[in-house]
């Protein structure tokens, strides 16, 4: 399922961040989340089947940034530092040696780099920081055009004069052949040193993939090589992708087991189909699809065993642009808050085992969660029934200015919506429930990817409500929540994400503020009380704080990566190989 | 003969030209999605999507753009590269075009053997119980949805996830070239369903066909003369008969060829339907194009050996 990505840290999450990355000991091995098993010795051997319904995003490290790229990118890839499946909140060195060190008031930030990390054939040699410098450089070209090093690594020395006035980002150097320093205009380096765990830090030999990103496009995800435990010998776009063991690779040089011989992508599955093939076989796992809701209900019935529920980290909701009459009112939005069955909605994707109703914007498991007011968050009357309250909609539509209960207007709202289930069936119950206050809908549905890039994303595109969005997180920080939806500033013309365009000055100065704190208490706080100022301006309709719903073959052990929400094919083995 | 041919071809030329240029006027001029933000992917900043445009080009003019496309097509047969995955257009489809081929053809055979031998029998034992039963299985194979017989065929006769096991399942299929047997069990499922409504619309209009044509005097001369009957039907009324059900195959051949998209999809055969059916929802431009036009292609080329094959079958028309 596609998600909205996070953004930028600010220099305060870098200092809370970085005593967590600094005190990274290498993670011990916890209890998984319920359904799915232990992280304990599984067997050698076999090949595992990954179902998808559609084809990654991208293979190439440089430009992965979805959670089913992800899936293939944690077992191929080996960028600094990684997640092991029961981490969550700081990352695990991977690549790198230790943890980040942060000097120079946090302007500067030093990875030692493992000895004995390979590249896999044919490139075969040993991975150096350069291949790291090389790795994120070439992943601030319009070639490989990353979507997310420009936010994470923009305070790079010399970041802004590559590559069009220098050949290289002067801001990265490489001292010695397995240290890599990162010198900053400002004191963001735990934001620099959380975003070192995304695929884009993982190696690239410049000598070999030089020529691959000359090509507009680069051609690099074609031709790549790998450093961690598999490598992908057969890639079939929209079909299949095979990974086979990578010869190159030392176990000792990694904490991943790697049970596996053999992992299969198959894509363009009917999901429906593939969910049903996966808990009737035998080595069959879930790969970027949440299963549907009636196999949800199935698998939760007969074959509890099979299906696992992991919390993504995120939410869902119904987005209202205030900028758009009625919608500039507050009391209308707090209106279609209150008459929203946030029930109904979750139906439409299984019920509640798929997760919990919101009432806020900070999921569960995140700092300032549980400051926001946690499940049953602030009190605010018109969230108070998750069914719906027709009478207090009505009481709200007359304080704003319609004394009959009802929208009497002419106006009719551009309403946007996926078209493809479950997406499809949320807009579908959010049309019935605006339609119980009178409202005359224009109500589209259209493709996922039309959805956002062309409605809205796109202010100038004056979608009123947008019923199928929400946010997942990059790293643990409430602000990479909070900061990218509803602040003011973050209002941008093309590929914005303040979808209801919320420019609240009171909201944008806390978040100002707030950004600052470097005690972790403190921000879970602030961030908090932020959520609950955001909800009183009432932008949307929070419904859920969803959990993702993985499945699995009876023949499978599978464990899941609470980070990424899905299968980790790294510690995932099967019963019978 | 030949005058025609050459003619037809050259028109097939201005064809593909006019639907090259819908194709890239409504794709490109009204897209479904910004290329450029799409290419970005997830939560680029407004100067990456920029600089993406203007590396691909899509700053320029249409009509530069349109221009620069050709110019690649008919040079170098090059179709573009995909925004999603930065492959080749032409490679992709050339990949997945045996998978689309297999489906086709195997289901072409069975439609034509069931919905011409149901049709003449239909025709033959005209107001029996026969001609009653075959017409209605006609109507309701006509009338099932393809995608929904599909999953009904999957949840009732796949060896996976059927209640009676007895054909591969989806997801199973693998090229002739690696196991013709697994090739061969992998499609009798998807042949059957694609084929079940072509099977009967094909008998229903066979039967129409020959219903007519048994009526005219040529027939009743040909009986007077002394032939059999299944001479009299096969070699005198079916053949009359056959035209327009000639027609009729030629263009789903060459429309199938362009992709049975939803058959494609429910048993996930990777074709070239399945790769435009990707293609547009997620607004890749260059595979939406490049599947479009190979689509157009195979159409007028039906098109064209149907006209040729009329003039073998049915002596009355002639072409210069």
């Amino acid at each position: 399922m596609r998600r909205r990505a996070l953004r930028a840290l600010t220099p305060a999450v870098a200092v809370s961040l970085a005593v967590g990355v600094a005190a990274c000991g290498g993670g011990g091995n916890k209890s998984s989340t319920s359904g799915s098993s232990n992280v304990t010795q599984g067997k050698k051997g076999g090949t595992l089947q990954v179902l998808a319904g559609n084809d990654f995003e991208h293979i190439d490290p440089g430009q992965a940034y979805y959670q089913f790229d992800y899936m293939m990118q944690f077992v191929t890839q080996r960028p600094l530092y990684n997640w092991k499946p029961n981490t969550k909140t700081v990352p695990d060195p991977d690549l790198a040696a230790g943890p980040p060190q942060i000097s120079n008031g946090g302007k500067t930030v030093t990875v030692k780099i493992k000895k004995g990390v390979k590249f896999s054939p044919p490139v075969n040699r040993e991975v150096t920081s350069k291949d790291v410098k090389y790795a994120i450089e070439r992943a601030a070209t319009p070639e490989v055009a990353n979507g997310y090093v420009g936010v994470y690594f923009g305070d790079v020395i010399g970041w802004s004069d590559f590559p069009k006035k220098s050949k290289d980002i002067t801001g990265i150097t490489t001292p010695d052949n397995s240290t890599i320093v990162f010198k900053l205009t400002r004191p963001t380096a735990a934001t620099v040193a959380q975003a070192l765990s995304l695929p884009a830090s993982a190696p690239v030999p410049e000598e070999y993939a030089k020529k691959y990103d000359q090509k507009n496009p680069s051609t690099y995800g074609q031709h790549m090589v790998f450093t961690g435990p598999y490598m992908m010998t057969s890639y079939q776009p929209g079909k299949r992708a095979v990974l086979k063991r990578n010869p190159n690779w030392d176990p000792k040089t990694d904490w991943r087991p790697a049970y596996l011989d053999q992992i299969v992508f198959s894509m363009g599955n009917d999901t429906t189909v593939a969910s049903r093939q996966i808990l009737s076989g035998q080595n069959g796992v879930s790969g970027d699809f949440g299963a549907p809701a009636p196999i949800v209900k199935q698998a939760s019935t007969s074959k509890k065993d099979q299906i696992t529920f992991t919390p993504s980290s995120g939410n869902r909701y119904v987005s209202l642009n205030t900028t758009i009459k009625p919608l500039d009112n507050i009391n209308v939005r707090k209106a279609i808050i209150a008459v929203t069955d946030r029930n109904a909605l979750r139906l439409t994707r299984g019920g509640p085992s798929v997760g919990d109703i919101a009432t806020h914007f900070i999921p569960p498991g995140m700092p300032g969660f549980e400051e926001a007011g946690g499940m049953a968050g602030s009190g605010y009357d018109f969230l108070k029934n998750p069914n719906g309250d027709l009478a207090l909609a009505q009481s709200y539509m007359k304080k704003g200015g319609f004394p009959s209960g009802k929208y009497t207007g002419n106006q009719k709202l551009l309403m946007v919506g996926d078209n493809e289930d479950p997406g499809a069936k949320t807009a579908q119950v959010m049309q019935t429930q605006l339609q119980k206050l009178g409202f005359k809908l224009n109500f589209r549905q259209v493709p996922h990817d039309t959805m956002y890039s062309k409605f809205c994303n796109v202010p100038k595109a004056k979608v009123a409500i947008c019923p199928n969005v929400g946010w997942l997180k990059d790293f643990n920080d409430a602000q990479t929540m909070m900061d990218p939806t509803f602040n003011g500033t973050a209002i941008v013309p093309v590929n914005n994400s303040n979808w209801p365009q919320l420019n609240d000055p009171k909201i944008n100065a806390a978040m100002k503020k707030a950004e600052l704190l470097t005690n972790a208490d403190a921000r879970a706080k602030a961030w908090g009380q932020i959520d609950n100022m955001v909800m009183a301006d009432a932008p949307a309709v929070p419904w859920l704080w969803d959990k993702q719903a993985n499945i699995r073959a009876a023949g499978v052990n599978g464990v899941i990566n609470q980070f990424n929400a899905s299968w980790d094919l790294a510690y995932t083995s099967l019963k019978n190989p | 003969m030949g005058t025609y041919i050459i003619r037809r071809l050259l028109w097939v030329i201005v064809l593909l030209f006019l639907v090259s240029l819908l194709t890239f006027i409504i794709f490109y001029l009204f897209p479904s999605a910004d290329p450029a933000a799409l290419r970005a992917g997830r939560q680029p900043n407004p100067a990456l999507v920029e600089q993406i445009r203007q590396s691909l080009g899509l700053d320029k003019p249409w009509y530069v753009q349109y221009g620069r496309y050709m110019k690649n097509l008919i040079l170098h047969f090059d179709l573009g590269t995909s925004y999603q995955n930065n492959i080749s257009v032409k490679e992709q489809i050339f990949q997945r075009l045996p998978a689309t081929i297999s489906l086709t053809v195997g289901a072409v055979v069975v439609w034509v053997v069931a919905g011409v031998s149901v049709g003449i029998l239909s025709a033959v034992k005209r107001r029996t119980w026969l001609d009653r039963t075959a017409m209605t299985g006609a109507l309701i194979g006509i009338s099932a949805p393809v995608y929904w017989l599909g999953l009904v065929a999957l949840y009732l006769f796949a060896n996976d996830i059927g209640k009676i096991k007895i054909f591969s399942g989806a997801n199973s299929y693998v090229p002739l070239s690696q196991d013709p047997a697994k090739w061969f069990s992998s499609l009798i499922l998807p042949w059957l369903v694609l084929a079940a409504s072509f099977a009967a619309f094909y008998a229903r209009l066979l039967r129409a066909n020959l219903l007519e044509t048994m009526s005219e005097d040529y027939i009743r001369t040909a009986r007077a003369k002394g032939l059999g009957e299944r001479r009299v039907i096969m070699r005198h009324g079916v053949r009359s008969a056959m035209t327009p059900v000639v027609t009729a195959l030629g263009l789903d051949i060459g429309i199938l060829l362009g992709g049975a998209i939803l058959t494609e999809s429910v048993f996930n055969i990777p074709g070239v339907g399945r790769l435009a059916y990707d293609a547009i929802t997620r607004s890749d431009l260059p595979m939406i194009q490049g599947t479009v036009l190979f689509g157009a292609f195979f159409i007028v080329m039906a098109n064209l050996v149907v006209d040729i094959a009329y003039a073998f079958l049915d002596p009355r028309v002639r072409y210069s």
